[in-house]
């Protein structure tokens, strides 16, 4: 570790210095190679001003490469270095730590994206790659001339956890936290925990009772003296950051006091009868109930909607009069708790996929074709038919039973992605079914068999061995009998060629799973992003997997993705750990990039007081001048760009150094390029997704990274137009999905602005685009660059002469 | 005979692979088993078997019969898990063969055409539709000319009826089948029309532009070259009843009585002169009845029928046709190709409309009170359903109404054992086709509700089969 005096010291002798330059072109094996001359890279960086040395070499990130660099720093008094190989997003700590481990300030470095944003993108035009390379290369070199030394201020965090969500992901990633000395506040949307897997049965692989297995888990998450439990309880708002989040959460009443005793007299007075959620609806339940025997809190429960009249008057107080223990409270109100909190683990699962608008299938019209969920209850003998599969239609167990694969995934219908359980969930259900009534004819109908993961294999083969079918090609359609209820299944056997009719008793869709239809509301107050699919987006998809892009909040169980039981208390764990390790450091360390104020040049208008999204820039009227509270900045940078007088110095972003990336890129054959200003957040990183994906577009866009769309003044797009190119792409986060809360709406007024400006200077207001794309959005960046060629072509020499104009007129 | 090695660019792939998704197919068989042609003639075309070919050797498909034999119900495309359209795929083949002038795959399906299928001349304008390929008329009507008479040396002499009696009602694409197998198969069928002319929509509704006469005519002989019977202008539950079949000896009775009956869209001026039901409209110009055409002209409805109605009502000299539909493009069911062509004729489509009223001045039409929908959550169907837009109501002029909201099937003259379907048509078992009345068989749109020609074939097929093992059973 560094000594933070002598770095200091170091500092102020080196703002004086001549900036000493060392770069390095990585090839990341062929990876960059294979698309750009790095050789010829390296040799080009050496002519730059201030480079004192430059070298090419196989994998930068290794630890000989980390060494030579360290050496370097040492040897040739580098003083500033300059790394040209893959996303800053991924290995920029890992060289600041090298630069820190040999003495130099870790803001005294600077990467160059030549692969996500280059070679991956560019694959098969390496000259052109080449060229762009030594672009990007070069404004690194300009900027990190200008980078100074920081110091990163520290906040304290607060030792306490939010996990939302109360499923076996929810409850393991709470107990973890407990156990290891945290306070936990579990909040949980119904009135039990538990989650999918206190409604199904057993469980694949290992066939264990899931209710069995999870109920001690349960009761352990209540009891625990460091977990606070809050059922029927929804996060309303949540305020902060890293660290020090401060969340809101509405309890909806129970009506029923802790006083209950879970007897359940009031139950047998009730006269409301109603669709148990719990049993999807296959039994029913009081308007006073409790979920299921093992539901934790036991309390019971009032549905209060049903025990008024139409004019929202109490209509019946039978369970009052029926409770010895006087625990029912007609009054209890709505209340919102207001928590602090240092992390936030999201456990919020999935649903499952509604098959009623498959309408070949007939759910819903057929009473014997049912969803997997709706067997799960069937067949477990706490469930409504205790445990025995009767059909629907007559109460009868049938003797031929029907599973369907991929009912609403892998498809077009339904959701593009495999559901990932339910192949393994089917094979089952199907030995379930075998282990009751051994003489069922069992098909399964499928395209795939994915039975990937540890005993899964075993499974499938046994319940091959115990005879049922698996015929693949899916069914065209689904036939109801009508006098017999029975269906008849019509489809093509895929290996055979050959069209099969089957007629069976009952048919199980095996349905897939999806993202929470609310999912949005947890998105919003949590600022996350989502993929394609829907489930919530980890930070990195291999080296983070529990982390979201927002500092201090993890992902756990399904509402990142489809997965069993086993995975999700898995990703649980690691989530807890993940919020555990930033706990037991108790502190953060903030970035130092948020804005110094020059009270020289505040002339106190307050205009940057007015976009901060955090309020954290303050009008102090006796100094004369604003004020940033530290703690509170998160350093998106829009102050910086609203202020005329460039009172608000961006460190790290700072005008002069994003002024000198756009003046090196446009240094020559700028009519012919793009210059696009991306959001670290969403449009860098969907850059970066389009790399990783390799997704070809043309190699004249030259991206510059600033964290938050709303740091790009207009001085900075006029200034790419007026060094005359062709093009200016701004790109950020969604509306609404701003890492900086609302930044990215001052993103959309000043490209607004710089249009109408543009129009009545009678310049092309095409040439400058606006671009929402999350990280998920590769495409979408991609396409965008494509797009904008016919806008590169067109543009003349006649009107470049005129933009660079643009900032004279004004 | 030497041919050329015929070529696919690299773009044609490409086009093929991406733009229709080809390569996302995972062979789930789920076209095949839904293909109605697929039932007719199993041993000669799968639609799986057929995207996979194309997939793996275009060069091959281009000269295979296969392609030339989807009947364009999209039947496949409405259940496909990766929403594929075959019929439109084995377009873009079937057009590059054209072009290569590759044509030997096609003559060999004329001849599988007239194989399988007893309404091939019909079928070959209204399923088949090679002149989509751009092909040269000579080609098409070539091609046709020896699908006809292929076609006539397999036919029989005039055979007298024998054998057991059978009963068809209706003489469309269902009932004309049915009556065809089962004379070959030896029994004595007769068929029960209640209009003066045989063929059902095929004679009544169809456009003529579409689907010449003489196509109809020669098809209907064909089949009464098998010895099949007519009784024309003969309705069951008018003319004939239940009763009566079963008294005169029938042995089985099958239903083909189409979906008929014009929906209302019940709104004020409906009986305002000007203001049509499809139906009624095209056979009326079928029947070259003299029928007096607007000039701005409206079609409500969003099917094949609507679309049908409108090219009618514009060839028949309507100065501008629009149709009106309440929900979106994507929800529309007219086949996705016959909505390309009508617009490319100048056709008009208006969304998220519905009329809430027809206006009139002196008994006739002067326009329609328009309102706008909005799509709001998915009914039990999965499609979103429109509804109004608050205060959005707007007036525009027409002199015409068609409309074209769908049509029910009549079931007034049934007896009450044979049971309704949930969508009130006849309910018949989808494997036998068997009513809820032993020995009386249903099939086609009058089962399905509103579908295709070759829907209508198969059902007549299955019902064949099934009254077959039914009579020889018992
Ligand atoms: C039919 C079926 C059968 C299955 N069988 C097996 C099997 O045999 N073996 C196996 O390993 N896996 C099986 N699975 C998968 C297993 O159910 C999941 O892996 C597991 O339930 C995921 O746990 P989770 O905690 O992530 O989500 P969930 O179980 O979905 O729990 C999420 C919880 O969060 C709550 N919540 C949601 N939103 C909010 C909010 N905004 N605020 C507060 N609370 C909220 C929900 O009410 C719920 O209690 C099966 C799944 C299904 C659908
Ligand atoms: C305008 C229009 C265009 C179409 N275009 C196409 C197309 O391009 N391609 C395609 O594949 N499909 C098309 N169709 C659909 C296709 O025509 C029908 O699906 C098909 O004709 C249905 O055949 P069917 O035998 O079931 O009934 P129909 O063809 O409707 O025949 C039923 C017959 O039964 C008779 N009948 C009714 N009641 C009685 C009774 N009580 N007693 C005796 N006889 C009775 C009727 O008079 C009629 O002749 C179109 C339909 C219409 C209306
Ligand atoms: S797990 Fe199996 S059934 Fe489920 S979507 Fe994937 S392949 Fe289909
Ligand atoms: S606008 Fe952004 S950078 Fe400026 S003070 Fe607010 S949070 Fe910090
Ligand atoms: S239904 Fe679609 S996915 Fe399935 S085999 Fe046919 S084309 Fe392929
Ligand atoms: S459109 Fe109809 S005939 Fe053609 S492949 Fe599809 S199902 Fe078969």
């Amino acid at each position: 570790m560094s000594n933070p005096q002598v770095v200091e010291v170091k500092q102020s002798s080196l703002q004086k210095e001549e900036p000493r330059i060392g770069v390095y072109v990585c090839h990341c094996g062929l990876n960059i190679a294979g698309s750009v001359d790095c050789e010829n890279v390296a040799k080009f960086a050496a002519t730059l001003p201030n480079v004192v040395i430059s070298r090419d070499n196989r994998y930068t990130c290794s630890d000989q490469g980390q060494d030579l660099i360290k050496k370097d720093i040492k040897e040739h008094k580098l003083n500033r270095v300059v790394v040209a190989s893959c996303s800053p997003r991924l290995h920029e700590p890992t060289f600041r730590r090298a630069c820190e481990e040999a003495g130099l300030n870790k803001y005294l470095f600077e990467m160059a994206n030549i692969r996500e944003q280059c070679s991956w993108v560019h694959l098969y035009d390496k000259q052109d790659a080449t060229e762009k390379a030594k672009d990007l290369v070069k404004a690194a070199v300009a900027k990190v001339a200008l980078l100074e030394p920081a110091t990163e201020s520290e906040v304290p965090i607060i030792p306490k956890a939010l996990v939302i969500g109360g499923g076996v992901a929810g409850i393991q990633a709470a107990l973890d936290l407990a156990d290891t000395g945290y306070q936990v506040y579990l909040v949980e949307k119904e009135p039990s925990i538990g989650g999918k897997m206190a409604q199904i049965d057993k469980t694949f692989p290992t066939m264990d009772c899931s209710i069995c297995i999870l109920a001690p888990k349960m009761s352990d998450a209540g009891r625990h003296p460091n977990i606070t439990l809050l059922t029927n309880s929804e996060v309303q708002d949540v305020k902060g950051y890293i660290g020090n989040f401060k969340v809101k959460v509405l309890k909806k009443p129970r009506y029923v006091t802790k006083d209950c005793s879970a007897c359940g007299d009031c139950s047998k007075v009730c006269p409301v009868i109603m669709p148990n959620e719990f049993d999807v609806g296959l039994a029913v339940r009081h308007g006073i109930y409790t979920p299921f025997a093992q539901a934790v809190p036991s309390t019971y429960v009032i549905g209060m909607e049903h025990c008024l009249n139409k004019d929202g008057v109490l209509k019946c107080d039978k369970c009052i009069k029926a409770c010895e223990r006087k625990a029912i409270d007609f009054d209890m109100k709505p209340e919102t708790v207001e928590l602090e909190v240092g992390t936030i683990i999201v456990a919020t699962g999935a649903d499952v996929y509604d098959p009623t608008s498959l309408r070949n299938y007939g759910y819903t019209k057929f009473p014997n074709v049912i969803t997997s969920l709706e067997f799960e209850r069937l067949i477990n003998a706490g469930g409504p038919s205790g445990g025995k599969l009767l059909r629907p239609s007559d109460m009868k167990i049938p003797e031929t039973v029907a599973f369907v694969q991929c009912v609403g995934s892998r498809s077009d219908r339904g959701h593009l992605y495999c559901s990932n359980i339910c192949c393994m969930n089917t094979i089952k259900d199907a030995l379930l079914i075998k282990e009751h009534w051994p003489d069922t004819k069992i098909y399964v109908f499928y395209v795939d068999i994915r039975a990937f993961g540890k005993g899964f294999e075993d499974l499938y083969k046994r319940a091959r061995k115990e005879g049922v079918i698996f015929i693949r090609g899916l069914p065209s359609d689904i036939y109801e009998e009508r006098k017999t209820h029975n269906l008849w299944l019509v489809g093509e056997n895929t290996l055979q060629n050959d069209v099969y009719k089957v007629n069976v008793g009952m048919v199980i869709l095996s349905v897939g799973i999806e993202p929470r239809r609310d999912s949005d509301v947890i998105q919003k107050l949590l600022v996350l992003s989502r993929t394609n699919d829907g489930f919530f987006m980890e930070a990195h998809p291999k080296l983070r997997p529990v982390d979201t892009p927002t500092g201090g909040v993890f992902l756990a169980g399904c509402a990142e993705g489809p997965k069993d039981i086993k995975d999700s208390v898995t990703q649980a764990s690691a989530a807890a750990a993940r919020a555990g390790i930033l706990m037991a450091k108790g502190k953060v360390t903030v970035e130092a990039i948020t804005p110094k104020v020059l009270p020289e040049n505040c002339k106190v208008c307050g205009l940057c007081t007015k976009v901060c999204p955090y309020n954290a820039v303050v009008l102090n009227k006796d100094l004369k001048h604003v004020e940033v509270i530290e703690a509170a900045c998160a350093g998106c940078g829009t102050c910086g760009a609203e202020c005329p007088f460039g009172a608000l110095y961006m460190r790290h972003f700072t005008d002069d150094q994003i002024i000198a990336q756009i003046d090196a890129l446009t240094e020559h054959d700028a009519d012919k390029k793009i210059i696009a200003f991306c959001c670290n957040w969403c449009a860098y990183a969907g850059a970066d997704f389009a790399g990783v994906s390799r997704m070809q577009y043309p190699t004249n866009v030259r991206i510059i990274r600033t964290m938050c769309s709303g740091r790009v003044a207009p001085k900075f797009v006029e200034r790419a137009f007026v060094r005359g190119a062709a093009a200016v792409l701004v790109a950020g986060c969604h509306i609404g999905d701003c890492h900086y809360i609302n930044a990215n709406v001052q993103t959309q007024k000043r490209v607004e602005r710089l249009w109408k400006k543009m129009e009545r200077l009678g310049l092309n207001k095409e040439r400058l685009q606006l671009l929402w794309a999350s990280a998920a959005e590769g495409e979408r960046v991609a396409s965008k660059v494509r797009e904008m060629q016919s806008i590169v072509q067109s543009v003349t020499k006649e009107e470049i002469e005129k933009s660079k104009k643009m900032t004279e007129k004004v | 005979m030497q041919t050329r090695k015929p070529k696919i660019s690299k773009e044609l792939k490409e086009k093929l692979l991406d733009l229709e998704k080809l390569k996302y197919c995972f062979e789930c068989g789920i076209c095949t088993a839904s293909c109605p042609m697929m039932e007719l003639a199993p041993s000669h075309y799968n639609p799986r078997i057929l995207l996979e070919t194309i997939v793996l050797d275009p060069e091959k498909a281009l000269t295979k019969p296969d392609i030339w034999l989807c009947g364009w119900c999209y039947r496949c495309y409405e259940r496909c898990p990766q929403k594929l359209k075959p019929p439109e795929i084995l377009l873009l083949v079937k057009t590059h063969a054209v072009e290569e002038g590759i044509l030997e795959g096609f003559n060999e399906a004329a001849k599988i055409m007239g194989e399988t299928v007893a309404l091939a001349e019909s079928c070959y304008y209204v399923c088949f539709h090679p002149e989509r390929t751009k092909m040269r008329q000579e080609d098409f009507e070539n091609v046709l000319k020896k699908l006809i008479k292929n076609r006539n040396k397999t036919k029989r002499q005039k055979i007298k009826p024998q054998g057991e009696k059978i009963a068809i009602i209706g003489s469309g694409p269902a009932g004309l089948t049915a009556a065809y197998e089962l004379a070959k198969k030896g029994y004595h069928v007769t068929v029960f029309e209640a209009y003066p002319e045989i063929g059902g929509m095929l004679r009544y509704g169809i456009p003529e532009k579409r689907l010449p006469r003489k196509a109809v005519d020669d098809d209907v002989e064909y089949i009464k070259g098998f010895g099949v019977e007519f009784k024309t202008n003969t309705a069951l539950g008018k003319d004939i009843t239940f009763d009566q079949l079963k008294d005169e000896g029938y042995k089985a009775i099958f239903i083909a009585v189409g979906a008929l009956k014009s929906r209302k869209i019940g709104c004020e001026g409906e009986e305002l002169e000007g203001a049509v039901c499809a139906l009624d409209f095209l056979r009326d110009v079928k029947s070259k009845k003299t029928v007096t055409i607007g000039e701005k002209v409206a079609v409500i409805g969003g099917g094949n029928v609507a679309v049908d109605a409108a090219r009618t009502a514009l060839h028949g000299g309507a100065k501008e046709v629009t149709i009106l539909y309440r929900r979106t493009r994507e929800e529309m069911p007219a086949n996705p190709w016959e909505v390309k062509e009508a617009e490319e004729e100048g056709i008009k489509l208006e969304f998220l409309v519905a009329p809430s009223r027809i206006l009139g001045k002196d008994g006739k039409v002067a326009g329609l009170e328009l309102v706008r929908m909005e799509l709001g959550e998915p009914d039990e169907t999965g499609r979103r359903t429109p509804k109004p837009v608050k205060d959005s109501n707007f007036t525009r002029e027409f002199d015409m109404i068609i409309l074209a909201v769908g049509e029910a099937v009549d079931t007034s003259f049934l007896p009450k054992e044979i049971e309704l379907s949930d969508i009130n048509t006849i309910w018949a078992d989808p494997i036998t086709m068997e009513t809820t009345k032993e020995g009386v068989f249903a099939g086609g749109d009058a089962v399905t509700g509103p579908a295709s020609v070759m829907e209508g074939i198969v059902a007549g097929k299955r019902a064949a089969d099934s009254i077959d093992r039914y009579v020889k059973g018992g």
